[in-house]
């Protein structure tokens, strides 16, 4: 019993990294620039797929996870120059509008290009074999995936909070009007912004591949957690993303063990409920 | 009713009825009008309350599974619909008492999120919904002694259905029902201070929105005999939004032409292409960019050229507005 709740554990801690990335992302991109983007898991999706593409074409799988954020970034500063930013001053509701037009979009593209049957990925070579825990084995790969994604999201926290570079995206975020009359492009660093956001979905996608493989709507049901994971950290907190990601990750893979059909209901209910009574979430400050 | 809103009711009732004579695909029609219902229920929000519902799939689904269950355990089928309606205006109720104490994008977030319980809620209870695999085996009860089991026959009921909540719908947006719920999509705050109750307003509509929804749930499942896990899933409410803004949500009849043209759509390009989506994609994202206004916006654009191009003198009525214009354009050439 105490190793299988061992190995839950850490499988929780494995899905959980992956909504924190992905909640890291979206709270830069909800919470702080203010655009409900629907399209996350989208971009999640494509992410994997571009991953499984560059470790197939170049053989190395650590180029893929380089280069599969970078390419999903670039699209998303593209898609927010050309559309989104336009379509601020129409509000919200057309935001999300034109962010579940391109939900379609993405989605068919991907089944356009990779075809409908889901991808299947072998754990590279040099991380086969795992951790006895009792009598299951826990693969290097997924811890390694735990690593790199704390690692990736230390080093954006970092970014944002002790460089100069962050300091501005912050007072950007703060108070636009006073950054731009400071002689800063705001649109410019809100693009870079929401690329970045996107980029950490992309990596999420690239991680999960080959532990749980690819479809092409796999990143359905990755917007609505990572919409639970914003709302319950609050939104635009970078530390309540991470926060709620692995709590809601970890909770998820124990109650697999202790009472299945509670885990996806249990988790929206804690949303509407954090909606209801504490709306700027268990680390939010607005 | 105003008598535009007369002869648009006429014009309607009269393409509904002759519809399956025109063209024999009763089922396909019948589709057409069970979406438009739906659509119908989120501009009711949307459109006249400016309140974008993100869990319409909620209301459809408690209505069809609602319908179902009634049936199998031997309701007759007016009763089962009706009861649908309850249920779902019920369920609407309690979701839009809690949805609208969040302001803006967070009331969007609490529809999604009750949306998301509710089908994980479907899901996980199989002995009753059949989870996964969806309410099957549904026998489709005469009434009043006349069978149904023929399409024809099954869609002329839909028809009446459809029919008669379009009218309550226009009825409604003409009463002052109809104008407070435009004064809060205006200005809420203004609403509030002239002294309407604003949240009761919201939820009454909300509750109506629930019961047309669940009629439309309730439609659904006796037309196929069967409720898909999908009737309740949160897609299925995206699909009612992009139904709603493709028609336009400006006008009463928008959201119908909307649901229109999607439900046609994915029953013949997803023929020809199984990728059709990515068609559909393409057209809403530019939807959203250049014409909010929707299809039916662009449709009464084109009508109005139209009308441009034929001869002034044809013309039924003096054109005053034309005239003050000819007088402008006098005093600035004076």
């Amino acid at each position: 019993m105490w190793s299988l709740l061992t190995v839950q554990l850490l499988n929780g801690l494995v899905l959980g990294m992956i909504y924190a990335l992905a909640a890291a992302g979206l709270t830069l991109i909800f919470g702080m620039l203010d655009i409900p983007n629907f399209a996350h898991g989208a971009f999640y999706a494509l992410g994997a797929y571009l991953a499984y593409t560059v470790a197939e074409k170049s053989g190395s799988v650590a180029l893929a996870f380089v280069l599969a954020p970078i390419a999903v970034g670039v699209l998303g500063l593209a898609v927010d120059t050309f559309f989104l930013r336009r379509l601020a001053r129409a509000g919200h509701v057309y935001q999300i509008l034109f962010t579940l037009g391109a939900v379609l979009v993405i989605q068919e593209t991907i089944v356009l290009l990779w075809g409908a049957d889901s991808l299947s990925v072998d754990v590279p070579s040099y991380f086969a074999g795992g951790v006895e825990v009792g009598l299951v084995l826990f693969p290097y790969y997924r811890l390694f995936l735990v690593a790199v994604g704390a690692l990736t999201i230390a080093a954006v926290w970092l970014a944002l909070e002790r460089t100069r570079y962050g300091a501005i995206i912050r007072a950007g975020i703060e108070d636009p009007d006073m950054v731009s009359c400071l002689g800063i492009d705001v649109a410019r660093l809100f693009m870079v912004v929401f690329g970045l956001g996107v980029a950490l979905a992309g990596l999420a996608g690239a991680l999960i591949v080959p532990v749980r493989g690819g479809q092409p709507a796999m990143g359905t049901q990755l917007t609505g957690l990572s919409f639970v994971v914003v709302v319950i950290g609050g939104m635009g907190s970078f530390a309540g993303a991470v926060a709620g990601g692995l709590l809601v990750g970890v909770t998820q893979a124990l109650m697999t063990v202790f009472y299945p059909p509670a885990s996806q209901v249990g988790v929206f209910a804690a949303m509407a409920a954090v909606l209801l009574v504490r709306p700027q979430g268990l680390f939010g400050i607005r | 009713m105003r008598p535009g809103q007369r002869t648009g009711f006429a014009v309607l009732a009269l393409v509904v009825l002759a519809a399956p004579a025109a063209v024999n695909y009763p089922t396909l029609e019948a589709q057409v009008l069970i979406a438009a219902l739906l659509a119908l229920g989120f501009n009711l929000l949307l459109g006249e309350m400016g309140f974008l519902s993100f869990g319409q799939a909620t209301f459809n689904g408690i209505g069809a599974y609602c319908t179902g269950l009634l049936i199998k355990s031997g309701w007759p089928l007016l009763a089962a619909l009706g009861a649908s309606a309850g249920s779902a205006a019920l369920a609407a109720l309690v979701v839009g008492a809690l949805s609208t104490q969040g302001t803006g994008i967070y009331a969007v977030m609490l529809t999604f999120a009750f949306n998301e319980m509710a089908y994980y809620a479907a899901f996980e209870w199989s002995d009753l919904t059949g989870g996964d695999n969806g309410l099957r085996g549904l026998a489709r009860p005469a009434l009043w002694g006349v069978g149904l089991a023929d399409p024809r026959r099954y869609y002329y009921l839909v028809a009446a259905v459809f029919l008669v909540g379009f009218f309550l719908v226009l009825r409604l947006t003409a009463s002052p029902f109809g104008h407070v719920l435009r004064a809060i999509r205006e200005n809420e705050h203004r609403a509030r201070a002239v002294g309407y109750r604003v949240r009761r307003y919201k939820v009454a509509a909300f509750a109506l929105s629930g019961a047309l929804s669940g009629l439309a749930g309730g439609l659904f499942a006796m037309l196929y005999q069967f409720v898909p896990l999908q009737a309740i899933d949160f897609n299925t409410s995206t699909d009612i939004v992009i139904m709603g803004l493709l028609g336009g949500t400006g006008s009463v009849y928008g959201p119908l032409l909307g649901a229109a043209v999607y439900t046609l759509m994915a029953n013949f390009l997803s023929n020809l292409w199984a990728r059709w989506p990515l068609i559909l994609g393409l057209l809403f994202c530019s939807l959203v960019m250049f014409l909010r206004g929707g299809l039916w916006e662009l449709c009464a654009a084109v009508w109005r050229r139209l009308g441009a191009l034929v001869p002034r003198s044809g013309r039924r009525n003096s054109d005053a507005g034309g005239r003050r214009a000819a007088r402008l354009e006098d005093r600035g050439a004076a």
